[in-house]
């Protein structure tokens, strides 16, 4: 953060400016004191008071593989600089083996899993369901795969009012989380189980399959990264659905005392193959830089990346990751905690209809 | 240095640093607070510069939120689980430490310590103990009291017990300290009275004690009732309102309101809800309290 601030002071002569989350920026908006340059913000938000300058169409065609991958009515306000998944599920290869399992392809064989790993005292899925977002991971990844796996422009469909959260298709994605909960698929206290904790029972072997983003392969201890292997939740309509989020660095004030300035600090930051390499080995993030060889990072990356990295550059299926993405597919403010909620909700109560009529209303007071 | 005499020959004495006092109080207290009022009947998002003026809307919206409503219930029953064990075990404290030797001094400065610590630091201290694999729940496995680890943070109603608990345990604090800077106010000579008229423990602490710290138990109440009804660093480090919104205070909901769902407006209507449901609050609590220490 310190060497972000230095190197933007030096590189465009403003006041160094850096925003590093949504709240914080809106808080320092709310105060007159909106930053220059902004990072991990959620573009939906502020694009509509006029304040993030978006990218140059030549420039996002020329750098970039997706160059639409944050793109909100046509134009970008993040650089689409790298993606991830989210959520893929990690497995321990040690516990499958000594269970006779296979990865599953389908929802059947996936609750097979769940349940010869249960009866054998073995907790089959990791959550860490203290933290909101965390525990909305299971649902979003169901949802992902089998709403947005068979109709990609699902959200854009909801803005039109055109499907509902209460229709068949999302009902039957929801009610495999209630069966995934009934059937043991989480341990009982999943709910009071922290981000940290999490990470370190399934990593201690403690769990056997985790739902979670990409960047936990960052955590994944270089030594011990044989022993875990990814796969994707198994969708309804079969074949593999990518929950893919392209992500990326930094936005740019349209407000910037110097806005070419800003721009330009952005975009060099943006095509840094040193920030990107720190990203692919901390983050397991997936680089999205045309023309640029992934040798050329220099990264030093363990196989669970490599195999996770096969789904961004083969042919499957990518859809937006059901509310973790900055594009058209983005949920209107304030809705993502309302999901997370009624994740948390949904694993002590069984009314998914009644849930899922309450996230409708909620979502038509948010989007109006 | 003279100081400066109008006509009339009268000194202006410490007036003109009241006046700054008082000016100050009005930039830093007063505006927002009125900035804040008149927000409360606009649309007013923290994104935009412009805002319409929609009347009464955001109050009207209240009534009929259902996160608000349990965002005031969850706070109502923190507010009175919190002032109630912390005055009781407060008092209790205060009586058993209430000597003056090193031993006892020392052990008051350690009962203190959660109130000097920040809100947060309590809260990280107490989350490590009350997670899946916290202390209390290895603790409580090995000893065999239960077979599998209590989710203390995992239900609405076990993470409402455990806010009380640790709002309670930095509330106590100051109370305790509260009660004893009380007690040590009263007279021994009142207690050796009333052991003389035939007093015995609880008569003496029925018709010396509670009389006798009575203002200090006002004190005490009241602000405990303050310091729970705005609650926000605790919920935020501790469930971030989870599970599933159970344990969202009315403070918390307000910051989510203003720069989660980008709705300011909304969120300085709650504020000022806030505001006048705590100053009722204290208004009421002092009234009370004030008239029994007459009655005393």
């Amino acid at each position: 953060m310190k060497r972000a601030r230095t190197l933007f002071a030096t590189a465009v002569g403003l006041a160094a400016a850096l925003s590093l989350t949504a709240k914080y920026a809106k808080q320092l908006q709310a105060s007159g004191q909106f930053p220059d340059v902004l990072s991990s913000i959620t573009p939906n938000d502020f694009i509509g008071a006029g304040l993030l300058q978006p990218y140059d169409r030549t420039w996002l065609d020329d750098h970039f593989t997706d160059p639409d991958g944050n793109a909100i009515k046509g134009r970008s306000y993040i650089p689409p600089t790298n993606a991830q998944i989210i959520p893929m599920i990690f497995y321990n290869k040690k516990i499958f083996a000594a269970h006779h399992l296979e990865v599953p392809t389908t929802w059947d064989q996936f609750m097979t899993v769940v349940r010869t790993l249960g009866k054998a005292g073995v907790t089959p899925l990791q959550m860490a369901g203290a933290e909101p977002w965390a525990a909305a991971y299971p649902l979003s990844g169901l949802i992902t795969a089998d709403v947005l796996g068979e109709n990609p422009d699902w959200v854009k469909d909801r803005y039109a009012g055109t499907v509902k959260f209460t229709d068949a298709d999302v009902v039957a994605a929801v009610s495999k989380y209630r069966e995934l909960v009934t059937a043991g698929g989480f341990d009982k206290g999943a709910l009071g189980v922290n981000y940290n904790d999490a990470n370190t029972q399934f990593l201690a072997g403690k769990s056997a399959m985790y739902p979670m983003g990409s960047w936990l392969i960052g955590l994944i201890p270089p030594a011990g990264a044989a022993d875990f292997g990814t796969f994707l939740l198994p969708s309804a309509g079969g074949g593999a659905v990518v929950p893919f989020t392209t992500g990326g660095t930094t936005s740019v004030s349209a407000k910037s005392a110097d806005v070419p300035k800003a721009m330009d600090f952005a975009k060099a930051w943006s095509l840094s193959r040193t920030n990107l390499k720190t990203l692919i080995e901390t983050d397991g993030a997936f680089p999205m830089l045309k023309d640029v060889p992934f040798d050329s990072f220099g990264a030093k990356v363990t196989p669970v990346y490599t195999e996770a990295y096969a789904y961004v550059t083969g042919g499957a299926r990518k859809v937006s990751a059901f509310g973790e993405v900055n594009n058209d597919d983005a949920l209107p403010a304030g809705l993502v905690d309302q999901f997370n909620a009624m994740a948390q909700k949904l694993f002590t109560d069984s009314d998914v209809k009644g849930q899922l009529a309450a996230f409708d209303a909620a979502w038509d007071k948010a989007a109006n | 240095m003279p100081s400066r005499t109008p006509r009339g020959g009268r000194s202006l004495g410490l007036a003109p640093l009241a006046w700054i006092a008082v000016a100050l109080y009005a930039m830093f207290l007063l505006f927002p607070l009125f900035q804040s009022l008149f927000w409360s009947f606009t649309d007013k998002s923290p994104l935009q510069g412009k805002s319409d003026f929609v009347g009464l809307a955001n109050y009207t919206d209240l009534f009929s939120d259902d996160l608000f409503l349990h965002s005031l219930f969850f706070t109502g029953i923190v507010v009175v689980s919190v002032t109630v064990v912390a005055n009781t075990v407060g008092l209790l404290l205060a009586m058993l430490l209430n000597k003056s030797t090193a031993n006892y001094r020392v052990m008051r400065t350690l009962i203190f310590i959660p109130q000097v610590l920040s809100g947060v630091i309590v809260a990280f201290i107490w989350r490590s103990i009350l997670t899946q694999n916290g202390l209390l729940n290895v603790l409580l496995v090995k000893v065999g009291l239960v077979e599998e680890p209590v989710a203390w943070l995992g239900s609405s109603g076990l993470a409402t017990f455990s806010i009380c608990v640790v709002v309670s345990w930095i509330t106590i604090a100051f109370a305790t300290v509260v009660y004893t800077a009380s007690l040590q106010s009263v007279p021994a000579e009142l207690y050796e009275a009333a052991r003389v008229d035939g007093a015995g423990f609880f008569g003496r602490f029925r018709h010396v004690t509670l009389p006798m710290i009575a203002p200090g138990m006002t004190i005490s109440v009241v602000l405990c009732l303050i310091t729970t009804l705005k609650l926000y660093d605790v919920i935020a480090v501790l469930t971030s309102g989870g599970p599933a919104n159970a344990t969202q205070s009315t403070a918390y909901y307000l910051v989510t309101a203003a720069f989660t769902d980008n709705r300011f407006g909304y969120a300085s209507s709650i504020a000022m809800v806030l505001l006048v449901l705590t100053a009722l609050v204290s208004y009421s609590a002092t009234h009370v309290l004030r008239k029994r220490e007459a009655d005393l």
